[in-house]
């Protein structure tokens, strides 16, 4: 369309420019505090991981790819990797079946439904160092009350938290309790919009309730369970807080996690070159998460 | 069988119903006890399942602690980091919407956002560290709030981008028919019509910033500075058998929320099911 300098257009063009004045001014904020919050501190990430740095000392030499190579040969730091792992594989696919299964549990109505569905979400509305507290009581060697009970029964006590080989399950029975109601609510959200009669017609034509879960309800409900999968595998991922306060990364490294292995490099042992080039590390690894993740999201939006 | 999809509910569904609950109340219920024991009640190797003298001592030791002041920083850092992010959410997830930004900066960023969900924060607390130390955020409330902004700004980006999608533009272009301005617009014609959806962030992100641990912990020093759960990782560590006060904080900082967990629940459940999307 040919443009004619008219009164009207210049008077047009004015107010298309004080909208975009109006739409950066509303975006910036945000903008620049997201990349205050996290671009600057990777791209920070990536530079100091090349370096050694002594934050005490106010010393910083460049290393190449030392503190890569020295980490990744570290046993420590490869434990705290599959710690971290297997802590994330096996809360996260646990909460998810059990959240399934409570939803199947929970579908249909019946007497005091909305009362017990509130009753299961109180854990997750409950701060995670309660919940800790509150486990490291129940847990206690001598006088929590799960040896108590073990010992009534006449069975042995069971090192909850100072056992090597169950430290890091207690901390998923922890999550498990803590977290298994969010997976819940997410499915059976999911389940609920499912037309009823897909279930109808297929118990009319004579099939048994199994049958039906594993041939209609979960096929259905595949893309959202994968989704709670997802959000809670980068939830479990970052695990810090539960070992920090239930077993500081002990007994002997069996629950140490990554970001606790970065936490300590970082701050307690201020050696920043180190933390940073085991952050790199995680985030390649979190990039892959992150792909799938965004992927699986934005098909779920269009 | 009665319905299709349904499980039939015989005796022994409401077995395993009362057992779920039993699963979920029982820890509720050890914190509660616990906390209304007496010191030498707690470290009894046979617990009680019901305190044999009622006490309320140790709410008054941890209030003697000065632990309001702990619940005070919860609060204060709690709310204002919300509050940040709900406005800067909220104006970015309008101008993303309803404006075409150049170098597909839209998609960009929308993208960034949801990847930053994704980063675990100890890796941004490592370079944040050093920046705070050098501008003087450390050992402050303000430091708090700025750094709990890492999850809660992403998170009501992206939700609150969600609801004002969903508006339908006819309103707003019905206003500027009218010759409202463009601010006028967005504070009288969009704010009102997304204010549930931005009730549901806010709580949402609340229960994120209530919770969050480890930038408190590295970042505030100070004892009349920490928050809530930094002062009770303390307890666990430093104190072992000082449960009595441990679960009285712990009580303290629950029961307010427990109180309205019918409201929790509701908006929760929009604040989950739209972050999801």
């Amino acid at each position: 369309m040919e443009k004619t300098p008219t009164a009207g257009a210049r008077l047009f063009s004015r107010d298309r420019l004080k909208q975009s004045l109006f739409f950066y001014a509303a975006l910036a904020p945000a903008f620049l505090v997201v990349v205050f919050l996290t671009v600057y501190p990777i791209v920070n990430v990536f530079y100091d991981s090349l370096f050694s740095v002594d934050f005490i000392r106010e010393t910083r030499d460049f290393v190449g790819l030392t503190n890569f190579v020295r980490i990744a040969g570290e046993s420590v730091f490869q434990v705290s990797f599959w710690n971290t792992v297997v802590f994330t594989a096996t809360a996260s696919i646990s909460e998810v079946a059990l959240g399934v299964i409570l939803a199947l549990l929970f579908y249909g109505e019946f007497r005091g439904k909305r009362v017990s569905m509130i009753i299961i979400v109180f854990p997750m509305m409950i701060s995670t160092m309660v919940i800790c507290a509150i486990w490291q009581t129940m847990y206690h060697f001598e006088i929590g009350i799960f040896n108590y009970l073990l010992d009534t029964i006449g069975l042995w006590p069971i090192g909850w938290l100072i056992n090597p080989d169950l430290a890091l399950y207690s901390i998923v029975l922890v999550d498990l309790w803590q977290w298994t109601p969010f997976a819940f609510l997410i499915v059976q959200a999911g389940l609920n919009s499912i037309p009823k009669e897909y279930f109808e017609s297929a118990a009319i034509d004579g099939a048994r309730y199994s049958q039906i879960v594993r041939r209609i309800t979960l096929p259905i409900l595949w893309s959202q369970i994968l989704l709670v999968l997802m959000l809670r595998t980068i939830d479990t991922f970052r695990l810090f807080d539960k070992v920090y306060a239930l077993t500081g990364g002990g007994p002997a490294n069996a629950t140490r996690t990554v970001s606790h292995f970065i936490y300590y490099e970082g701050f307690r042992f201020f050696n920043l070159g180190r933390a940073s080039a085991a952050s790199v590390y995680v985030l390649l690894f979190v990039s892959i998460l992150a792909v799938l993740y965004i992927r699986n999201i934005l098909k779920e939006r269009t | 069988m009665q319905q299709g999809g349904v499980m039939k509910r015989g005796i022994l569904s409401w077995i395993v119903l009362g057992l779920i609950l039993l699963l979920v109340l029982a820890p509720i219920y050890w914190m509660l006890v616990t906390a209304l024991k007496t010191p030498r009640e707690v470290i009894r190797p046979e617990p009680t399942l019901f305190p044999e003298t009622l006490t309320l001592g140790n709410f008054i030791t941890v209030f003697r602690d000065g632990i309001w002041l702990n619940f005070f920083n919860s609060v204060i850092v709690a709310a204002f980091a919300v509050g940040i992010s709900i406005i800067l959410a909220f104006f970015a997830a309008y101008a993303l919407a309803r404006h075409r930004f150049p170098l597909r900066l839209n998609s960009i960023f929308l993208m960034w956002v949801l990847a930053v969900r994704i980063l675990p924060p100890i890796v941004v607390a490592v370079p944040l560290f050093t920046v705070f130390d050098q501008i003087g955020l450390m050992n402050t409330r303000l430091g708090l709030i700025i750094s709990y902004q890492v999850y809660t700004l992403p998170y009501s980006i992206w939700i609150v981008f969600g609801f004002v999608r969903s508006l339908p533009i006819e309103f707003e272009e019905a206003a500027r028919i009218d010759g409202a301005s463009r601010g006028r617009l967005v504070m009288s014609v969009v704010a009102p019509l997304l204010r549930s959806g931005v009730v549901a962030t806010s709580i949402f992100a609340l229960v994120l910033a209530w919770n969050e641990f480890l930038f408190a912990l590295v970042f505030v020093r100070s004892p009349n500075l920490l928050t809530l759960p930094v002062v009770i990782s303390r307890y666990i560590g430093e104190y072992v058998t000082l449960w009595g006060p441990l679960m009285a904080i712990g009580l303290l900082a629950t029961v307010p929320i427990l109180l309205f967990s019918g409201y929790f629940y509701r908006r929760l459940t929009t604040g989950f099911t739209m972050s999801l999307k």
